[in-house]
């Protein structure tokens, strides 16, 4: 295809095919919160169904009796962990995790610590889901804060986002682990050999931003593990993939993630407002029909599946707490791509104690 | 255990397991203040002094416990009785 006729996207379909690919034979066993997320545990069921196989074991922690009910009689690969309680949304995640140690993310996360499991996924309570990992599953040594880790539509193609709520507030030194971490995200999970990384600011000069920020660009550009760093990046720079992967604090990070998810959401509403305006638009909005399903299907946060908790001595995946089947089946995936990539071993390697002196 | 060995078992849980730098951590030492750890560094202390000591720690006692030296003396009073 010459340049002119490519897409100004690549299909997410393309983009996840690696890795969700199997690539070997190791089986891995993920927990599913299956109390979590509104749509629990109907679509959490349904989702995890879909990915599951024999490589992919699931194992469901939750409201024994009611998941049961939802699966079929013959279902393969699938076992049922009884939880009797639930973290809510509206509670005080560290407190909540402390204390409800029959709770559906406490129960499941304690499985991956006893070597029972090799991955977590949960659409609930993001904050209690990095609480409770932090307590039960515990941090990589030498990891100040773990990062929400995330796969970020994008144009051409998607990039990753660090931190997308994990850590309100930050110092400089947890911005330079974080770039650490998601040019190790980059690499290991997505693929991109040589990413380039952007610290996200208010300019393009090392002197615009917080004094963390600007703290952070001189402690990340002397820093040798770090092979790439493109320099302050704005946000109009995000979804131009000016950068393959771009460090910001949790605060700012949700902030960005959900804004692009609206903006998204509501050009794709108004496009769709324009197509059906007369009988001449609906005819031109057929012939685009193909295309722009997959262009809504690049914009589709669901497509790339949940956010990684990056940091933690195991793969721990955050949904979106609005997920339906698509988006839990692509996290659960994403709990399988963690557990058998070098992400892990990586992050311990460069950040381990040693390699934190300076 | 004397109050130095405590002292040497809660520093090393604050080293290794929240990543505190070594120099920092002295009796006198505040957690939020001197020592920069948050909520969920207090609550992840607190669990991991009640496994390496054996001990139950309360959400109100925990709640009491501003200093390094205020960690050391409670866990003291519990190993002894």
């Amino acid at each position: 295809m010459s340049p002119s006729k490519r897409r100004p996207y690549t299909s997410p379909h393309a983009v996840t095919a690696s890795w969700t690919a199997l690539t070997d034979d190791r089986v891995v066993r993920i927990v599913v919160d299956a109390a979590g997320g509104d749509n629990a545990p109907d679509e959490i069921v349904r989702g995890a169904l879909e990915a599951s196989g024999p490589q992919s074991h699931v194992i469901f922690v939750g409201d024994e009796p009611r998941v049961r009910a939802l699966l079929p009689a013959d279902a393969q690969n699938v076992s049922v962990v009884h939880a009797s309680e639930v973290i809510g949304y509206d509670e005080e995640p560290a407190t909540a995790a402390r204390a409800k140690t029959g709770s559906s993310i406490v129960v499941g996360l304690k499985l991956v610590h006893a070597g029972e499991a090799d991955a977590f996924v949960s659409a609930g309570n993001t904050g209690a889901v990095v609480a409770a990992s932090v307590l039960y599953v515990r941090r990589t040594p030498g990891v100040k804060r773990p990062a929400i880790c995330t796969i970020m539509p994008a144009m051409p193609a998607p990039v990753a986002f660090l931190d997308v709520g994990a850590n309100a507030e930050v110092r400089a030194e947890f911005l330079r682990q974080f770039a650490i971490m998601g040019q190790a995200f980059a690499r290991e999970v997505m693929g991109i050999a040589e990413p380039s990384i952007g610290l996200l600011s208010i300019g393009e000069e090392p002197s615009k931003g917080t004094p963390d920020v600007i703290e952070a660009h001189q402690l990340i550009a002397a820093d040798e593990r770090i092979a790439h760093f493109y320099g302050n990046i704005e946000g109009r720079d995000i979804m131009n993939r000016l950068v393959d992967v771009i460090v910001t604090d949790g605060f700012t990070g949700n902030v960005g993630l959900k804004t692009i998810e609206g903006s998204a959401k509501a050009i794709l509403g108004a496009l769709r407002a324009t197509i059906m305006l007369n009988p001449l638009t609906k005819f031109g909005g057929l012939l685009l029909q193909k295309d722009l399903q997959t262009l809504k299907d690049a914009l589709n946060p669901e497509e790339f599946g949940g956010a990684l908790l990056v940091g933690m001595n195991a793969p721990v995946v955050i949904a979106h707490g609005n997920s339906r089947a698509r988006g839990i089946a692509q996290a659960v995936r994403m709990g399988r791509r963690g557990a058998v990539s070098d992400l892990l071993p990586t992050i311990a390697r460069e950040l381990g104690t040693s390699g934190t002196a300076v | 255990m004397t109050r130095e060995e405590v002292f040497e078992h809660v520093k090393g849980i604050l080293v290794e397991t929240l990543s505190v730098d070594e120099d920092k951590v002295t009796m006198d030492a505040r957690f939020q203040e001197d020592l920069e750890t948050d909520s969920l560094d207090l609550v992840e202390l607190v669990m991991t002094m009640e496994e390496k000591f054996g001990i139950k720690i309360t959400d109100e006692e925990a709640a009491q416990i501003k200093t390094v030296g205020d960690a050391v003396d409670f866990v003291m009073t519990r190993v002894d009785a």
